[in-house]
């Protein structure tokens, strides 16, 4: 099988301008397969249509934790209401500032190995799959890989 | 206090050598200031240029004390360096912090002043880089917590740590710098210039009340959440933390006693380092070697090289001889201008390479005013001790004057940045050019009464 037996078409997508406020909102509504349940990224493509980054829940979750606290250990001196509050003050910030600007993509004819192969060397959960033009055509997810280890592990022989 | 200028300037040769090396220092410092390159990669190219060119040997480069890498200097700091890298992650600092923070019962101006002293302490026996970056982010946690401004907290910490840093030889690179080519030890640090920084402090203190205090009020609600914090949560490793404790202390001790030891402070500190190493459990040290500052570290073996340059070429000599008739050989005189031009030369450019380049300068100096005496009478002599510690407080607490004078204000700055409350370099120097020239008066009081005056 290929990338693009597995893929997700294309349908939801990210602008560098949107704040981070209408991006969760697109995130939690956004398409996968069949049903509305939710994405937890998304790419971010431009004007033109060219993919430009990807932004995924970790990294909403780095928007809303203070640079500081990476510095040393201050998890066991957080209070309750200031994830709400950081949470609040991060929502006007544009995607641009945010996203993964180096994109992890598979190209449609790539054979699964590939994709796996990449999933584990960068540690991603979804890659965005590129036609022969350049454009996106569809998501790879993770758990759609699985899916296609799992069956090929359970096939009688 | 007037003294006879022996020697002349006839024995410079002012050849094609002496103009190379001076270009290349000349041209060296100046791309150093506008960082546009990394200073590191500028002064390892720098200094091979120069022993390809010929103009200092390897041997010269790598071994001689006069002209070559001072390596006091790089063990000493790596050796601390390795020391606070096995004590970060068992937490101790984000203990102090928070302890510290509750001990003024999360009152602004109060955790303000106690930060600012622990600051100063710390930094007195730690890099003042590491200090900042150990304190202010506990601090930024504490003012998001009472929703303070972090400004202030920021700017007030790193001007302390610059303060702190001037009491002992290892609080603060010049200071070792200059205790490595003077001979001087940890104690005749601790003697003659922690006195006056305690004096300093304490007015430093009682200025920022004046210019902070009086506008930070938190509400009630907001200081519980500080008193809640278990401090005691902090600790992540209480064995480690005890071998560090203990290693810590044996190391300082060392530093104390390290005259009488006859041995150098590198030594001890090289050893305070080898035994934590040993007795912390660490199996592969690479990662805490790695995480040394290996680019300050290169920094400072290239601009040796380079200084051991000008000064083999007679350059720093002949800088010398103009200082000295400028001033007519009044050795006060000369003292309160290196104090003062060692301030402003440090509020804005790099302190390292201007104690580099000052500390052969103020050598040749003697030589010119006691051309009879060398090793430790010429260094130690009664009439030159004022200038090496003028030349210490000038170019330590200089660094507060602007945002760029000190690298603890660069790293407060970039944090405050990130917060998204950016400093300024006027808003920096609003605070800090007058309090830098507070310090610096009370210094110059200071040099004055103890050394021509009261004359102890």
């Amino acid at each position: 099988m290929k990338a693009k037996d597995i893929m997700i078409p294309f349908q939801d997508y990210l602008k560098p301008e949107n704040t981070l406020r209408e991006a969760v909102n697109l995130l939690k509504g956004a398409v996968r397969g069949e049903a509305k349940v939710g994405v937890m990224g998304l790419p971010v493509l431009d004007d033109k249509g060219k993919l430009v980054g990807m932004l995924s829940m970790t990294d909403i979750l780095r928007a809303v934790h203070p640079s500081y606290m990476d510095m040393m250990n201050l998890g066991d001196f957080t209070w309750d209401g200031m994830l709400e509050s950081f949470a609040k003050q991060a929502r006007d910030k544009k995607v641009k500032e945010l996203m993964t600007r180096t994109v992890i993509t598979v190209h449609e004819d790539d054979p699964l190995m590939e994709c796996v192969d990449r999933i584990l060397k960068n540690r991603v959960r979804r890659m965005p799959v590129l036609d022969k033009a350049g454009r996106v055509v569809g998501m790879v997810y993770l758990r759609d890989i699985f899916f296609a280890i799992t069956k090929a592990m359970l096939e009688e022989k | 206090m007037t003294q006879e200028i022996a020697g002349t300037s006839g024995e410079i040769v002012m050849g094609p050598t002496f103009w190379i090396a001076t270009l290349i220092f000349i041209l060296a410092y100046t791309l150093i200031i506008y960082e546009k390159i990394h200073k590191t990669i500028i002064a390892i190219f720098g200094a091979a240029l120069l022993i390809v060119l010929g103009i200092v040997t390897q041997e010269e480069a790598f071994n001689s004390l006069e002209l070559g890498i001072d390596w006091n200097v790089i063990f000493l700091l790596v050796s601390m360096m390795v020391i606070i890298n096995i004590m970060k992650p068992t937490g101790c600092f984000e203990y102090l912090a928070i302890k510290s923070a509750k001990i003024a019962k999360g009152e602004p101006f109060m955790i303000m002043a106690i930060f600012s002293t622990v600051t100063a302490v710390v930094s007195a026996f730690l890099d003042n880089v590491t200090t900042v970056l150990l304190i202010a982010p506990v601090t930024l946690l504490i003012c998001q917590a009472l929703e303070l401004d972090v400004v202030p907290f920021l700017i007030t910490e790193a001007l302390a740590s610059n303060i702190g840093g001037t009491a002992t030889l290892i609080g603060d690179p010049p200071n070792i710098m200059i205790g490595s080519k003077a001979q001087l030890g940890f104690m005749p640090f601790v003697y003659h210039l922690t006195p006056v920084i305690i004096v300093v402090l304490i007015v430093y203190i009682i200025s920022i009340k004046f210019i902070f205090g009086r506008k930070m009020v938190v509400k009630e609600e907001l200081r519980r959440r500080v008193m809640a914090m278990k401090e005691k949560e902090a600790i992540k490793d209480p064995p480690l933390l005890k071998k560090s404790l203990i290693v810590l202390a044996v190391t300082i001790t060392g530093f104390v006693i390290h005259g009488m030891l006859d041995l150098q402070p590198a030594t001890i500190a090289l050893f305070g380092a080898g035994l934590l190493l040993l007795v912390s459990g660490i199996k592969e040290p690479h990662h805490i070697l790695a995480e040394a500052e290996w680019s300050s570290l290169f920094f400072f073996m290239g601009l040796f090289i380079i200084i051991g340059a000008v000064v083999k070429v007679g350059l720093i000599k002949w800088m010398s001889i103009k200082v000295l008739e400028l001033t007519h050989g009044n050795l006060f005189g000369t003292s309160m201008i290196v104090m003062w031009f060692s301030a402003f030369a440090s509020a804005f450019i790099d302190n390292i390479p201007y104690v580099a380049t000052m500390n052969p300068l103020i050598i040749d100096m003697a030589k010119q005013l006691w051309p009879n005496l060398s090793g430790i009478d010429l260094l130690h002599h009664p009439d030159l001790m004022p200038m090496w510690w003028s030349l210490a407080l000038g170019a330590c607490l200089g660094g507060n004057g602007t945002a760029i004078g000190a690298s603890a204000n660069v790293i407060v700055v970039g944090m405050a940045e990130k917060m998204g409350k950016p400093i300024s370099f006027k808003k920096f120097m609003l605070y800090g050019m007058p309090l830098m020239i507070e310090s610096v008066i009370i210094c110059m009081i200071y040099v004055w009464l103890r050394y021509y005056v009261l004359m102890v």
